[in-house]
């Protein structure tokens, strides 16, 4: 197992000799090393050629950077581009199946951040497979997961670019807030999305207020009689059919005067269920629907 | 006396209850509030009926097994109801009493189960086999429920975990209603097995000297807790504590007969859910706890001064 896991490393390093010689982009040369989020050093013996993408917004910055070729191994849920499907499943990103990882033969594993995660970046150590451990919550860790995985692969500037471009775009200053919402993730106990979500900042980006912005946390419980005191205008969902969620049919839940008035938008889970390098897109369709639905 | 303070205990946690919620809601308009009327006045009754269902309930099992540890969940009924609950959720089954209509389900098949297997020795429900029983059927049952959670797809089954831990955001008063007209029932079957449950307390044989019909007694009470038990899961989820730790505080105070032991398990178990789902609500508001957390937090010093009092006295 371990001569074929190292032949990868090999090829990788006489690609990049090769583009050097060439001069094209001038790539990293020799061993690549930087921290990741978790704190830990990641070095690379040479730019990744099979990388493990263990979130679904690493897999879509991965062939955002034109490196999707690069991609052997994804999770369930990576979905986004179309191309990424063909990549076969390791399953779970959290909590991965660190067997079913190491079977690809990566020489590069990018895990979500988080205490989960930290045990299965150690045990993928232990086998001499380089992982890092990155942030995705908020729509800026977007910016900093390209500029990161584009040194994994050794084409800094295409990284550092795509980032500067999300960061552009998240500087520009927000429209003034006409819509005021409320994300319902979950109706018994209710759970909400509060300011620690990047759900929080696209409804900032497209026009609308999150009316639990106060909630630090990205996600709490709440009382129903909590979100119908604060009376927001819309209920968004994320739901990939337009069909009214279940607590719309339920009593205690009419109180709520936007449920009561069935004024829902729905958010497809593909765009909007976890921070993208699409955000652009994603803010258009959440203002498109926004619109809609008043 | 005891009993004055008690029904004003009582009438105060829903006073509390109704008066207090994360939003604010001025006295003069405490009638005519929206929020008060849908929301905070079902859910306060829907509180002190759980809560008194398993407060009765928990009483009136500790008797039948014989074992202070005995709680309403024991034989195996949260196990049960959260395979229904999980169960509905991975089928998509809709409509607004699909999740207590399966987690109900879920109880009752899991209370049948455990009955079947009480009886395994003979014709007789043995308290030992019965909390055995309950314990395999409880045990089995989480190990299908998880297993249903991590194999499926739906994301949204995580959260049917949250549900099982317990909770009163689902009250309205179509629910409020419902229990009101199923708890009476079981209720009065258990207040009516009272004086065979003091008899029980003696052991079987004894209380079979003392004229009570002991293998009846047992299925009736058995029956009619799980009945209880089973309705409060499909309305609230697991609430723990109030049915363990509430016939005990009771037992010292009202002593050993169920005569008046069963109606003050029920006004207690009330007081202390309406008032622990109050401190839910309220005390890191806008966030709301799930009450499991406070009749824990709550539950568990109190029992602890007991046991003191019992070990030392």
């Amino acid at each position: 197992m371990r001569p074929a896991a190292h032949s990868p490393h090999l090829a990788g390093l006489l690609l990049a000799l090769a583009a050097c010689g060439s001069g094209a982009r001038p790539p990293a040369r020799g061993p690549i090393a930087f921290p990741d989020d978790a704190g830990r050093a990641v070095t690379l013996a040479a730019p990744a050629r099979r990388i493990v993408s263990l979130a679904p917004s690493f897999t879509e910055i991965l062939f955002a950077l034109g490196a999707g070729d690069r991609v052997v191994g994804r999770t369930t849920w990576c979905d986004y581009p179309a191309a990424a499907l063909a990549v076969p499943s390791v399953g779970d990103g959290l909590n991965p199946n660190v067997e079913a990882v190491a079977a690809q033969h990566p020489d590069f594993v990018a895990l979500y951040r988080s205490t989960l995660d930290e045990t299965a970046a150690a045990q993928l150590a232990r086998l001499g497979i380089p992982a890092a451990l990155v942030r995705q919550d908020r729509l800026a860790d977007v910016a900093h997961a390209a500029r990161l995985l584009g040194r994994a692969i050794g084409d800094a500037t295409r990284g550092d670019s795509l980032a500067a471009a999300i960061d552009t775009f998240l500087a520009a200053p927000p429209p003034v807030p006409t819509t005021r919402v409320a994300f319902v993730v979950w109706d018994n106990p209710p759970i909400v999305i509060g300011a620690g979500s990047y759900l929080d900042e696209l409804a900032r980006l497209a026009g609308a207020s999150n009316v639990f912005h106060d909630l630090g946390s990205a996600s709490a419980e709440v009382s129903l009689e909590t979100l119908a005191a604060r009376d927001p205008d819309v209920i968004v969902v994320l739901a990939d059919s337009t069909q009214a969620p279940a607590f719309a049919a339920k009593r205690e839940w009419q109180s709520v005067r936007a449920v009561h008035e069935r004024r829902f938008v729905y958010l497809v889970g593909s765009l909007f269920g976890r921070p993208n390098p699409r955000m652009r897109a994603a803010v258009a369709e959440f203002r498109r629907r926004l619109q809609a639905a008043r | 006396m005891k009993w004055l303070a008690l029904i004003a205990l009582a009438l105060a946690s829903l006073v509390c209850a109704v008066m207090l919620g994360p939003s604010h809601v001025p006295t003069a308009e405490l009638f005519s509030s929206p929020i008060v009327r849908d929301l905070r006045l079902p859910r306060a009754l829907l509180a002190f009926l759980v809560g008194g269902a398993l407060g009765t309930a928990g009483a009136s099992l500790q008797a039948l097994v014989r074992n202070p540890l005995a709680d309403p969940y024991l034989l195996g009924l949260s196990g049960g109801a959260g395979l229904g609950a999980v169960a509905a959720i991975a089928l998509h089954l809709a409509g607004p009493w699909a999740l207590p209509l399966a987690a109900f389900a879920g109880a009752l098949g899991a209370m049948g189960l455990v009955y079947r297997l009480g009886l395994v020795g003979g014709a007789e429900l043995d308290p030992r086999v019965l909390i055995l029983a309950g314990v395999a059927v409880g045990a089995f049952a989480a190990a299908v429920t998880t297993a249903l959670v991590s194999l499926s797809d739906a994301t949204e089954l995580r959260n049917a975990f949250l549900w099982l831990w317990g909770g009163l955001s689902g009250a309205s008063w179509d629910t409020v209603r419902v229990m009101a007209i199923y708890t009476p029932l079981p209720l009065a079957v258990l207040y009516a097995a009272a004086r065979p449950l003091d008899l029980l307390a003696l052991g079987d044989e004894p209380a079979r000297h003392l004229g009570a019909d002991v293998e009846r007694v047992k299925r009736r009470v058995y029956v009619a807790a799980s009945l209880l038990t089973a309705a409060a899961v499909a309305v609230s989820g697991v609430i723990g504590f109030v049915g363990l730790i509430v016939p005990h505080v009771m037992r010292t105070l009202w002593g050993h007969h169920h005569r008046t032991l069963l109606p003050a398990a029920f006004l207690g178990g009330g007081t202390l859910l309406a008032l622990a789902d109050t401190l839910a609500r309220t005390a890191i508001a806008p966030r709301e706890l799930p009450v499991g957390i406070v009749t824990a937090l709550v539950g568990v010093p109190v029992f602890t001064l007991l046991l003191r009092r019992w070990t030392t006295a």
